[in-house]
Formats: C-alpha cells, sequence, structure tokens
C-alpha cells in the first residue's frame, strides 16, 4: 500500500519493492527523526531545485545517504554495535573496525545528518538549535557539525554510540564535544592524539617521529577499539577495510579525472559531493560496496554527456575552485554556478582523490603518512600550497576559499591562503567567511553579492586576457 | 610591599639590560606561554628566556584583523598585532621564538608570524593526551630544542649547566608555591593582584633577581601583622591570564571578593611541580612539563584539571569560582558549560563564567556580573 513518503523514496531512488520491504524500518525511523507527511512537500520541491535528478546516479546517492540515515536512527534497535568517528580524520581505522564484524556499525553521525536532513528535507535547524542548547550555543564560534551531533543525541534521533573514535592533531573542536557528550552519556571514547608543528615550508617533508606517533595513536585505536567492542581486528579485516575504501578512492579518482578533462561543467558540483562525502560520511559495508558502483554509474553518465556537450553551467563559463562545498545546504553551491562560475571540483576532492592509491593494508603508520603527505594534516603551508597546486591543475580561473568561521585550522587560513595562493599563481582568490554546515546565518542569499562580484570580476578578466 | 617595587624597577630596566646583554652575544629566546616550554633548556644554553605574555590591548586585536579572521583566541590574536607591529618591544629583541604548540590558536599565531615577519621561529608540539606515545613526542620534541638551542647559542647544554638550571628554576617554583599556599591561611597575607604581578614577572625577569626577589617577598610576608579582611573568597580560573589583562581581579578585589587562588593555561606560570633530578635531566623535564603538569583544557580528556580545581576550590576553602575565558577559546567554552554541575556536586559551590575580547566596553556588563556574583555567595 502506497504511503505518503513513497513519491521522495522514489525520487531518491528506491525501487518499489525496496520501499515495500523496508516499510516498517522506514517508518519506525521517520518517526524519530520527526519527518511526517507535511514534510514530503518541502524535501521532494528542495531535492527537484537543488539535485540533478535526470541522473539516475543522482538519485541513487541520495537513496544511500537515506538508507545510511535509516541504519543509523535503527542501529541499536537492530541490535548492532554503533562505532562513531569523528571528522574529517579518522575514517581509516573505522574501515577496519567495520570490517571486523558484521555486528558493527560504523559511521560519522553528524555528516549523515548533513546529507539526508539537510540535503534531502531541508530540516536541520531544530537538530542545529537543539545542538545549540545542549553545551555548545550559538555566538562563540563553536562548530556547527558538532551542534548536529550534539542536538541530534539531545533529541534522541541518533542513539547513543557503543564508542566514540575521536581525533585531536587538526580539530580541537570535535574531541571537545565527544568529552562533552561522554560526560552527559557516558559512553567511552578513544582518542587519537597528533601534533601540528609543522614549519612554515616543511611540506612535504615532515619528521619521521612525527609519524611514528600518529601512526602509534591510530594503531592504539583499533587495539582500544578491539578491547571495548569485544571484536577481534583480524589482519583479514585490515586487509578488506583497505580494499574497501580503495574501491570507493577509485572511483571518486575516475570521476575527478573527467571533471577535469573537459571544459564543459557536465556536473553540478552539489552532486560530485554527494558522491564524494561517501568516502568520509560512513564505511557501512552499504557505502563501501554499493558506493563504487553508484559513482562507476555516475561517470558513465557523465560521459555521455560529455559526448553530447551538455553542461550545466554556460560555456565558457570562469572555472573557479572552492575549498569546500556546502554538506547540508545544495543551494548555496547552486547559487554560486547560478552567478556564472564553473565549478569542477572542490581543494578537498582533489585531496581525497589522490589518497589510498597504494594502500594494500590499514596499518596506522601507513594511514598516518598518508595523512601527512595530503597536506591540511601536515600543517598551513601543506593545505596552502595544496591548494595551490589543485588550482593550476585544474586551471581555474579563480578560487574561493570558503572558510568555515567556527573551524579553526581552516579559519586561521583566511589571509594567508589568499596571500599565499595570489603570490604564488597569480590566480585571484576571494576569502569568502561561511560556514558549510550551518546556513542559517550565511545563507545563498547573504552571499550572493561577493560571489556575482567575484564572478564578474573573473568574467571580465577572462575576457580581457582572450581579447 | 618592598619586593613589588624591587620587580617594578627591575623589570623597568629589563630592556636595557636585556640590549646590554644582547650587544655582549648572549641570545635572547622568547617563547609563548603555556608552561610547555622548559625555561632550564634556555637558561643552560646561556640564552635568556622571555615569556612573550603581554595582553589586554584591544588596539593589538584589532590590528591583527590585517592578518587573520577574527575567529581566532583573542590573546592569541593580540600577540599576532603586538609581533607584525613591533608594538611589544620584547618582540623586537628576540633571537629566536619558540612556540610549543599546544593548540589551533597558538598554532595560529606560529603560522602568521611566520608568513608576515622575519622573526626566526620553532614550533614544537605538545600532544593532548597522556601516554607513552605522547610523552615520547613531547620528549623528542624538547630534545630537537635542545639542539637548536646549541645550534644557536654555540653553548653545549652539559647535564651539570642542565642541573643547575633547574636548580635555579626548581627553587623559583618552590617560593612561588610557598608564597601561594600562604593563602589557604584567612585571611589571605597577599593579595591576587599582587601574587599575578610576582607571577607574570617570573616570566620576564633574570631568573637570579626573580628569586632573590620572591626570597625577599617570602620573609615579608613571614613578618607581615595579619589585618582582618573580610569578603568571599574567589578561586580564578580560564585560558589566559595576560600581562595587562587585569580587569576581573580589579573588578573582584574592587567588589569586595578575594581571589585566593589562580588557575591559568596562559599567563601563570605553574609551580606546584618540580623538576627531578634524575640520572637523564632530558626525561626529567619531560616528566615535569608534560606527565605531572595539570593539564589545559585543551587536553582529552580534560577530567585531570577539572579534578584539580575541586581540590583547589576545597584547599583554598573558597566560596565560588569564576571562570574567565577569552572570546573563541572553543576547548574552554565548552568545559564551561558541564564544569558548573560538576562543581555544584562535587564541591556544593557556584561558578561564574566571563569572557572577554579585550574591548574596554566590556567593563561596565562585566562589573554588574561580578559584583552580583560576589554578593550572592557573601557569607
Amino acid at each position: 500500500m502506497a504511503n505518503y513518503y513513497d513519491e521522495l523514496l522514489r525520487l531518491c531512488g528506491f525501487e518499489d519493492e525496496e520501499i515495500n520491504k523496508e516499510r516498517f524500518r522506514i517508518e519506525k525511523a521517520f518517526q524519530r527523526l520527526e519527518i511526517g507527511s507535511q514534510d514530503m512537500n518541502l524535501a521532494e520541491s528542495w531535492i527537484r531545485q537543488n539535485h540533478d535528478l535526470e541522473l539516475r546516479a543522482v538519485r541513487k546517492l541520495l537513496g544511500i545517504w537515506l538508507k545510511e540515515l535509516i541504519d543509523l536512527v535503527l542501529a541499536k534497535d537492530e541490535g548492532k554495535k554503533l562505532v562513531y568517528y569523528g571528522f574529517p580524520t579518522i575514517a581509516g581505522p573505522a574501515a577496519a573496525i567495520a570490517s571486523a564484524s558484521k555486528d558493527v556499525y560504523c559511521v560519522c553521525p553528524d555528516v549523515v545528518l548533513c546529507y539526508t536532513m539537510g540535503q534531502i528535507f531541508n530540516k536541520l535547524t531544530p537538530i542545529l538549535e537543539a545542538g545549540e542548547e545542549n553545551g555548545l550555543p550559538p555566538g562563540h564560534g563553536l562548530c556547527s557539525l558538532q551542534q548536529i551531533r550534539v542536538g541530534g543525541m539531545a533529541k534522541g534521533i541518533i542513539p547513543v554510540p557503543d564508542l566514540v573514535l575521536t581525533s585531536s592533531y587538526y580539530c580541537d573542536m570535535g574531541s571537545k564535544a565527544d568529552e562533552l557528550l561522554h560526560q552527559k552519556y557516558g559512553h567511552p571514547a578513544v582518542y587519537a592524539d597528533g601534533s601540528m608543528d609543522s614549519k612554515w615550508g616543511e611540506f612535504p617533508n615532515y619528521l619521521l617521529q612525527r609519524a611514528n606517533f600518529l601512526g602509534e595513536e591510530l594503531e592504539k585505536t583499533l587495539s582500544k577499539a578491539s578491547e571495548i567492542l569485544g571484536i577481534e581486528i583480524t589482519t583479514e579485516a585490515r586487509h578488506e577495510g583497505a580494499s574497501r575504501s580503495k574501491k570507493l578512492f577509485g572511483a571518486l579518482r575516475d570521476l575527478v579525472e573527467l571533471m577535469k578533462g573537459t571544459d564543459t561543467q557536465p556536473l553540478s558540483i552539489v552532486e560530485l559531493e554527494i558522491a564524494r562525502r561517501l568516502t568520509s560520511g560512513s564505511v557501512s559495508k552499504r557505502v563501501m560496496g554499493d558506493g563504487p558502483n553508484i559513482i562507476a554509474l555516475l561517470n558513465r553518465e557523465i560521459k555521455e554527456r560529455i559526448k553530447k556537450g551538455v553542461g550545466v553551467v554556460e560555456n565558457g563559463a570562469p572555472k573557479a575552485m572552492i575549498l569546500m562545498a556546502h554538506f547540508s545546504d545544495p543551494s548555496i553551491m547552486r547559487m554560486m554556478e547560478n552567478s556564472g562560475l564553473s565549478i569542477p571540483v572542490t581543494v578537498h576532492t582533489t585531496l581525497a582523490s589522490r589518497i589510498m592509491k597504494t594502500t594494500p593494508f590499514i596499518a596506522g603508520e601507513k594511514l598516518a603518512e598518508e595523512q601527512l603527505e595530503r597536506g591540511p594534516f601536515h600543517g598551513s603551508y601543506g593545505e596552502i600550497k595544496r591548494a595551490a597546486e589543485a588550482a593550476q591543475e585544474f586551471n581555474v580561473d579563480g578560487v574561493i576559499f570558503n572558510y568555515l568561521f567556527n573551524c579553526r585550522p581552516i579559519a586561521m587560513l583566511s589571509h594567508l591562503l589568499k596571500q599565499f595562493v595570489e603570490k604564488q599563481t597569480g590566480i585571484p582568490v576571494l576569502s569568502l567567511e561561511m560556514d558549510v554546515y550551518d546556513s542559517r546565518a550565511y545563507s545563498a542569499a547573504a552571499l550572493r553579492t561577493r560571489v556575482e562580484t567575484f564572478a564578474d570580476m573573473l568574467r571580465a578578466r577572462k575576457a580581457s586576457s582572450g581579447a | 610591599m618592598k619586593a613589588r617595587d624591587m620587580l617594578s624597577a627591575h623589570l623597568k630596566n629589563r630592556l636595557t639590560n636585556l640590549s646590554q646583554a644582547k650587544k655582549e652575544g648572549r641570545k635572547i629566546i622568547g617563547y609563548t606561554p603555556g608552561g610547555y616550554l622548559p625555561e632550564e633548556l634556555v637558561l643552560a644554553s646561556g640564552a635568556i628566556p622571555i615569556c612573550l605574555i603581554r595582553g589586554g590591548d584591544h588596539s593589538m586585536v584589532e590590528l591583527a584583523g590585517a592578518y587573520i579572521c577574527r575567529w581566532i583566541d583573542t590573546f592569541c590574536r593580540a600577540q599576532i598585532g603586538y609581533g607584525v607591529s613591533g608594538e611589544d618591544p620584547y618582540y623586537n629583541i628576540i633571537d629566536l621564538l619558540i612556540v610549543p604548540v599546544t593548540d589551533n590558536h597558538i598554532r595560529a599565531v606560529s603560522d602568521v608570524l611566520q608568513y608576515n615577519t622575519n622573526i626566526d621561529i620553532f614550533p614544537f608540539g605538545v600532544p593532548h593526551t597522556k601516554d607513552n606515545f605522547t610523552l615520547k613526542y613531547y620528549l623528542h620534541g624538547i630534545n630537537r630544542l635542545k639542539n637548536r638551542l646549541e645550534e644557536l647559542t654555540g653553548v653545549e647544554i652539559t647535564d651539570s649547566r642542565l642541573r643547575d638550571a633547574i636548580k635555579l628554576c626548581n627553587r623559583e617554583r618552590e617560593l612561588l608555591r610557598e608564597i601561594s599556599l600562604i593563602r589557604k591561611s584567612q585571611p589571605s597575607l597577599i593579595s591576587s593582584k599582587d601574587f599575578v604581578a610576582l607571577n607574570h614577572g617570573s616570566l620576564i625577569a633574570d631568573k637570579k633577581v626573580m628569586v632573590e626577589i620572591l626570597e625577599s617577598t617570602l620573609k615579608d610576608l613571614k613578618k607581615q601583622a595579619v589585618v582582618s579582611v573580610d569578603g568571599p573568597r574567589v578561586l580564578l580560573t580560564g585560558s589566559t591570564l595576560a600581562l595587562g589583562d587585569d580587569k576581573v581581579i580589579d573588578i573582584t578585589e574592587d567588589s569586595g571578593g578575594l581571589i585566593v587562588i589562580e588557575e591559568f593555561a596562559e599567563g601563570i606560570r605553574p609551580y606546584w611541580e618540580m623538576v627531578k633530578l634524575n640520572s637523564n635531566l632530558m626525561e626529567a623535564l619531560a616528566d615535569c612539563y608534560f606527565t605531572r603538569r595539570i593539564p589545559p583544557a585543551w587536553f582529552r580528556p580534560g577530567k585531570e584539571r577539572l579534578d584539580f580545581l575541586i581540590k583547589l576550590s576545597k584547599d583554598f576553602n573558597v566560596s565560588g569560582v569564576i571562570w574567565y575565558q577569552l572570546m573563541y577559546r572553543e576547548s574552554y567554552k565548552t568545559e564551561s558549560y558541564y564544569f558548573p554541575d560538576i562543581l555544584k556536586s562535587e564541591a556544593g559551590l557556584p561558578m561564574l563564567t566571563v569572557e572577554s575580547d579585550y574591548d574596554a566596553g566590556e567593563v561596565g556588563p562585566l562589573r554588574t556580573r561580578i559584583e552580583t556574583f560576589i554578593e550572592t555567595i557573601r557569607r
């Protein structure tokens, strides 16, 4: 029997048979999420407006995120051992843990909430407000991603986990918010420590001891997780975790290459990023198993568009690279594209697509080396240098450094990145303060004037250099 | 207080003395506060350590706006302002700036100054948890620092030189501790303002002179007649108490409150632990400065410090806690949400949280809040 959510689920790539089979779980999860029939019209129009539903892969991508949401909400009811890991740095050990037992569900809950309650339902505000009321108040530059985690737990829509894996070398806030949650709910947390003590200009070199230290700490998360969860993380599980990750990152790399190889932007940055974020939002068997296939489908559909010369922005539009896409509000990226900018990729996606090329095995030291070579986890200079390289590699006309005001490792680059990239590459940079999880204060409307002006400037520059 | 006058006179001439020492070939080593730089290493290399602890000036925070966005800790933005402008003369005289990287705010100071100034900067990492791996990394950091100092000064840091420096620094800590503990008595013989002035002075003054000043202070205090001062006893804690950032202490004392103990991550030299004179002195430094140091809020979990605050509040018999944090230091902001409940349940005490961006406009509202709090806890 049809129900109020059927049409939305079809738009999100669900098959009818799947909907019928999953009705009980869907309804139970939606009830807990306070999603009812009254939310469907808004959700349907929100995704029609902001997502490229002509592409089957895009529907399936929305679907896979929605399935993760349902699994997350029901994980404890269904007897799973639930492990939360912190964004952005600790998905590697989580992949090995997830591969060790089918009873363990390993996820970054705040990212899943962004990509579903934000990207699909446009209903993140009550969760953010609950986060603000439960320890992370507004007005203090506290991380909104952590507000989402705190709010989700305070509202009882995401369960109290059995374990939290949290890193404490890039972000100061995530591990502190996990401590706040531990104070309230009592669940154990394992901290993977490290140090961001690079000297300016040191990247890509790093001290061997620094990699050893981070490696030992990441390795520690595996042994502690094994002890707390009562599971054995075998060599096979480590291989399996690496192999699953490699497939996902491989598909992403193909996607990035396709975006690089064409002047006609065949896919909105909104869709590229809902694919890209699968690499860090969850390490479930579904994401790691179905994720690469869906991205492969996306790649085939894009190739068709490229062949036909179909693009999502005007031909010849100036190309811009942004640091990272908005996690929960697709309208902001749409606004940038509607301002006449072609945004083929984000800086962070180019960095993600570089990793997992060689790692056959999840081991602390290997992961540590990858983290340090990536750039941002090495230090400010590493992050800025990689941004400059990515801008040159993609031959963009401009860079929008959309820094998160409430994320210290990124906010501290507010002036440095612009100065360095402009000096090194000659590519103009717009330093644009925003938030990529919460768009209440930094909405598309609030940002439009600056982005449009920057787009006009890039167009004029391009025209004059062409002339 | 006679000793306070001695300190003022010494600090008044400090820059001149440093310039002279520099002319004579000695190196001046600046460092950011936080209690993770073993000054012993600097002293043993024949160089002079100077902690860059000035703050409280909003014009420097504003000036930093040309180099970094405003979402960084106020004290750290002020350091960027001082560093790029040279408004703090100590920044102009140093040969090397050592930055023990404790969190992203301090890292921002290091990165922005490295990019925008010619200051030679040596960052080294302070991990955020305590285990064998983190201790090993901290020890590695201070060993790197030892090599760097030897290279800069041309002086080998021998065990004998290091041992002497440790003895001197232990003596300074011991005296600060003894003076601080006097405040357990009721009424307190030394005001917070005077104690903080001594503590701040110890971050800048010549070490031997400072030890003399502290010895003289202690002697004076022991002779001093007890003057009965009425008012609720307060523990003052927070992220940074910079030299020049006096408003919370002034307002509290003006309101009739007696701050009897301070606990800060930055701005108050840690004096509770001494370096043990082991056979391996570098390990002994790491043991004191890292393992036994009460960690700031950017350690996870932060329980050790919160337990210590409960202990201090009981030992010093306070009636309330004032939690003074600077804007955007998220570790302190987060703890300030759940610590009041712990404090209430474990010590039965109330807490007032106040925040600053070094803005003169804050003084009025701050006064109202602190006065009200003092009235509330007055017994």
